[in-house]
């Protein structure tokens, strides 16, 4: 191969510690550490399931752990995080007109929690017995 | 006959990447918070009652067609939310090999997708 005779600017593994907002970008992006480890409860929670009330009583206790609740914790508010920036995007992603005007962007994110609100009543109501 | 150019051209995965994270984050963000703060936090920290997830009533949620909704919206989909972010984490911190990093990101969503409906068709068989 010929050799590179253009800058190339070298990027170093800690460029996203220089600025907050790369800081908050590389927040996001880890988002998900939390969130794979509350799947990963789920999905030993459906497998516990299998194995009979036994194991589902295991998996229960599994999940009281103070450990766990603090892991789960810190996935509950990077959801939170994470919905919080995702809602900001769709505005600007897909504009939404009604009656010819531009539906205002800080209005579509108000929906959009609100849409988590009611996803959390209706779960409220469902694990209540509603269902 | 002259091939044109698109032919030759390899046509791209990433639109299906692409799509699963948008679809994924958008169920990490609107029904992931739910699932969390019930099934994780507030049953087992005793505030709300246990009943709510006895071993009858969990067996009879999951291994259901709304279970089975459930498995897709809140395990699968997040899955391949999460693969993708962590995919590019590790691009953005000059972790490991693109090419390699790409499918053991996405294959681990996979195995654990399909690891989730096994166990929902044992479930309801």
């Amino acid at each position: 191969m010929a050799k590179q005779t253009s800058y190339f600017p070298e990027l170093k593994r800690d460029w996203w510690l220089k600025h907050p907002y790369f800081k908050k970008y590389m927040a996001r992006e880890a988002t998900v550490l939390p969130l794979v480890f509350f799947l990963v409860c789920l999905l030993a929670g459906l497998f516990s399931l299998l194995q009979g009330a036994q194991g589902w009583q295991g998996w229960l206790q599994f999940m009281q752990n103070p450990l766990v609740i603090a892991l789960n914790l810190l996935a509950f508010m990077a959801s939170l995080f994470h919905a919080w920036t995702f809602f900001q995007l769709f505005p600007r992603v897909m504009p939404l007109r009604a009656g010819g005007r531009t539906v205002p962007p800080h209005l579509m994110v108000l929906g959009q929690w609100l849409g988590v609100l009611v996803v959390m009543v209706l779960a409220a109501w469902i694990l209540m017995g509603g269902l | 006959m002259r091939k044109s150019t698109s032919d030759n051209i390899k046509r791209s995965d990433e639109p299906i990447w692409w799509g699963l994270f948008s679809a994924g984050g958008v169920c990490f963000a609107v029904f992931v918070p739910a699932a969390i703060l019930f099934i994780a936090l507030l049953i087992p920290a005793g505030i709300m009652a246990p009943e709510a997830l006895s071993f009858e009533r969990a067996e009879s949620m999951i291994f259901s067609l709304p279970g089975l909704i459930f498995i897709g919206v809140v395990v699968c989909l997040p899955l391949f939310h999460a693969a993708h972010r962590i995919r590019h984490g590790l691009h953005d911190l000059k972790l490991g090999k693109e090419q390699l990093n790409k499918i053991v990101t996405y294959g681990s969503a996979a195995l654990l997708s399909a690891l989730a409906l096994v166990g929902f068709v044992i479930g309801i068989m």
